[in-house]
């Protein structure tokens, strides 16, 4: 993931760049969002246990990095990210969406600790009201942003000539998509057929024990 | 065709396996010779050593995964087999790091394209880093014999249309390709090598060297992190590592010893110089993690007007040389043109983007095809490599800044292939970039290439292959081990790994480093029966 620490980009834009530096939205305050986030209370710690509609975890999923208020972000986002892929029938849309968040929690845990250091920096930058205003430029909460103003955000991020926020546009949306497409659920939005069934039928790795 | 797992096999009889996670309470372990890493370094010399007698210990951080995990499916591969769960990065994040984390290493993820390293490359290091021992002569018994070793030949079977694209696009544009030779015995030609081969097929570590050593009564030790060497006066005395949970990431609070008359350190480019940082080896010229190449790699996709199926079929069968060594060894940066398997979880997560573009990029994955570049680093005075430090926790992390040098070889390749996609018959080709759009005609992409912003974020830059790091070299004070992979200060440690490289090898490196290991293990075998 990209490191949101240090935000070394050689930006054309020299004054926008100075302003990150000594800024609002400089690497200083990039690196405290952690730390003020958890002086005023907001949820830092992993959402646990959770009610789950996901088919594929019947009862429920352990959030191990992800926070509530992570959660919201991404049921933000999500929309904007895979966009039509998503299913538009309700319940199963909820379903793609909250399974979608567990597989982001699940890949995110597996990135070890220094990575998830700068993820933390990132999803709280994004949801500690003052800085999401500020950096985000997202003047909602998350619970209240609509699609259109979340794919606004985004593209903000993906056309900005600072490289820091190419930097977490990248980092949300790798792992969404990854998290999305590269799920056996959506290979048919790709139209990819998944392994070659003559070879599934005759290894024993996919045999019903294996 | 009958597939046999020669892991469950060897588990059976009673290898001598053991995992971390089972690692209850502090414990020392002795042997002749510790191996940190079971990759392509790793596992050369495990076995060689245990083949000439020598008790051997093996430590992965990484955990054993074998023929039963591997079930063609990205996401659990991804998690599991790589370094942080695919998402390693240089610092800044600009560059994606692609490397393996399990038993086998980056062998077991690799996608088995296996070539002696060039000659210019090592006529190269010998003018420059007074390499004359590896000279392509003297080596050329050294790459025989590994040939063999891993079944190393050209691919036999047509090329998938992923790869014929890019055949068809040379012979069509007048430039050389070739055949890739592969590491592979019974390939069922599916085309998940990068998600551990489904079938056995693929000759990495995980089935050649890691069971040969094993065979020979070595230890393996996985899911265990080597944390720090330990220096009692000019000579090691013992490892210290830690075992994770079964979840491969979760550190135990248990600690393990390991003593050895001798150490042997193959833990990758990233690995290797992080655990002698970590261990504060003597490094008095300041050499130590500094000049890591990455072949910066550049890719392009483009539509086709026939189904490609770029899933499907052995993922890299044909190479062009054409501009790699052109215009010299230490020319303009010179690259070697191959393709990538486009696979959903990886298309999704190479390709910038998001929303209805992504999703209609997307849903062309049948007809996609896509091209990439490994660029040459490390031949000029502009390109000094990346450096490899410590993080505050202690792991290793890559800073990588891209010279303009490279900026111009990447532009150069963005522009050969595009080239090469166009002549090949694609309706439409777009650069991996964040400025690209889709590109209709050949002048078009040309025209738009031209000043399409060079910049690190906006043009999406990746590798699979890391080297340096410990480069090696006659001088001392140029480099951290001699050519036989001693460390220049410490008498009983030997760098086995693609770390070695004193600059990028200009193909894909993995011969290179099962060759220069089973050179040096030899002649390690020899000094340490003496």
């Amino acid at each position: 993931m990209p490191r949101f620490s240090s935000p070394d980009e050689t930006a054309p834009d020299t004054g926008r760049r100075r302003f990150l530096k000594t800024g609002l939205g400089g690497a200083l305050l990039l690196s405290g969002a952690s730390l003020s986030a958890g002086l005023s209370g907001c949820a830092t710690t992993p959402a646990g246990l959770q009610p789950s509609p996901s088919s594929e975890i019947p009862d429920s999923y352990r959030f191990r990095f992800l926070t509530h208020q992570d959660i919201v972000l991404f049921e933000a986002l999500l929309p904007a990210i895979v966009g039509s892929a998503l299913t538009e029938q309700p319940d199963l849309r909820r379903q793609q969406l909250r399974a979608t968040i567990e597989r982001i929690d699940a890949g995110i845990v597996q990135f070890g600790p220094a990575n998830q250091a700068e993820l933390r920096k990132l999803f709280d930058l994004l949801n500690l009201g003052l800085t999401r205003i500020t950096v985000a430029r997202v003047w909602s909460s998350w619970a209240n942003v609509t699609t259109a103003e979340a794919n606004a955000f985004l593209e903000r991020w993906r056309t900005s000539s600072v490289g820091l926020f190419n930097n977490g546009y990248i980092a949300l949306t790798k792992i969404s998509n990854v998290a999305f497409y590269g799920h056996r659920d959506h290979w048919a939005v790709s139209g990819y057929p998944g392994p070659p069934e003559w070879a599934t039928k005759s290894l024993p790795q996919f045999q019903t024990s294996a | 065709m009958a597939v046999t797992d020669p892991i469950a096999e060897g588990l059976a009889k009673g290898w001598a396996v053991t995992d971390g996670a089972t690692l209850d309470q502090d414990q020392t372990f002795e042997a002749d010779v510790v191996v940190v890493g079971t990759g392509a370094g790793g596992g050369t010399t495990a076995e060689i050593l245990a083949k000439a007698g020598l008790s051997v210990i093996m430590v992965e951080e990484g955990r054993l995964y074998h023929q039963k995990d591997f079930k063609m499916d990205e996401l659990a591969a991804y998690a599991s087999l790589y370094q942080e769960g695919m998402s390693r990065v240089t610092r800044d994040g600009a560059i994606a790091i692609l490397q393996g984390r399990c038993v086998g290493g980056s062998t077991t993820v690799n996608w088995t394209s296996s070539f002696r390293t060039p000659e210019p490359t090592l006529n190269y290091w010998a003018d420059h880093f007074g390499l004359d021992g590896l000279r392509p002569d003297q080596l050329a018994p050294w790459f025989d014999d590994r040939h063999q070793r891993h079944n190393i030949a050209p691919w036999q079977v047509p090329p998938n249309a992923n790869n014929d694209t890019l055949k068809r696009a040379c012979e069509q544009l007048g430039w050389s390709w070739a055949v890739i030779p592969r590491n592979v015995k019974g390939c069922w030609n599916l085309g998940y090598c990068g998600v551990g081969c489904p079938t056995n097929a693929k000759q990495g570590a995980l089935t050649t060297t890691v069971p040969g050593a094993l065979e020979h009564g070595a230890q393996l030790l996985h899911g265990l992190r080597a944390d720090r060497l330990v220096l009692n006066q000019d000579r090691i005395s013992h490892l210290e590592a830690t075992p994770f949970a079964a979840d491969s990431i979760t550190p135990k609070p248990v600690r393990i010893q390991i003593r050895a008359r001798h150490f042997v350190v193959a833990a990758s480019a990233l690995g290797t110089p992080g655990l002698l940082l970590r261990s504060e080896m003597p490094d008095p010229y300041d050499r130590l993690g500094k000049r890591t190449f990455i072949h910066p790699v550049n890719a392009t996709l483009a539509e086709m007007p026939e189904k490609t199926d770029p899933y499907y079929g052995a993922p890299q069968s044909i190479y062009s040389d054409e501009f790699n060594f052109k215009l010299g060894v230490d020319g303009p940066a010179g690259f070697k043109l191959e393709v990538p398997p486009l696979h959903p979880a990886m298309a999704s997560g190479v390709l910038p983007g998001h929303g209805e573009v992504m999703a209609d990029n997307l849903s062309k994955l049948p007809w996609l095809q896509s091209m990439l570049a490994l660029m040459r680093d490390g031949f000029h005075p502009d390109s000094q490599g990346g450096t490899v430090s410590l993080r505050d926790d202690g792991s290793p992390v890559l800073d990588y800044p891209v010279s303009d040098y490279l900026w111009q070889g990447l532009r150069q390749a963005y522009l050969r292939m595009a080239e090469a996609q166009f002549a090949a018959g694609a309706r439409q080709v777009r650069l991996i970039h964040m400025d690209s759009p889709w590109y209709r005609t050949w002048a078009e992409a040309r025209a738009a290439i031209q000043d399409i912003p060079m910049r690190l974020h906006r043009a999406r830059l990746f590798t699979a292959h890391q080297m340096g790091g410990c480069g090696m070299g006659k001088d001392p004070r140029e480099s951290v081990v001699d050519g036989d992979g001693r460390h220049h200060q410490v008498s009983n440690l030997s760098v086995h790994d693609a770390s070695l490289f004193p600059t990028s090898i200009g193909a894909n490196p993995q011969l290179s480093v099962y060759t220069l290991a089973a050179r040096n293990s030899h002649q390690l075998a020899s000094r340490l029966n003496a």
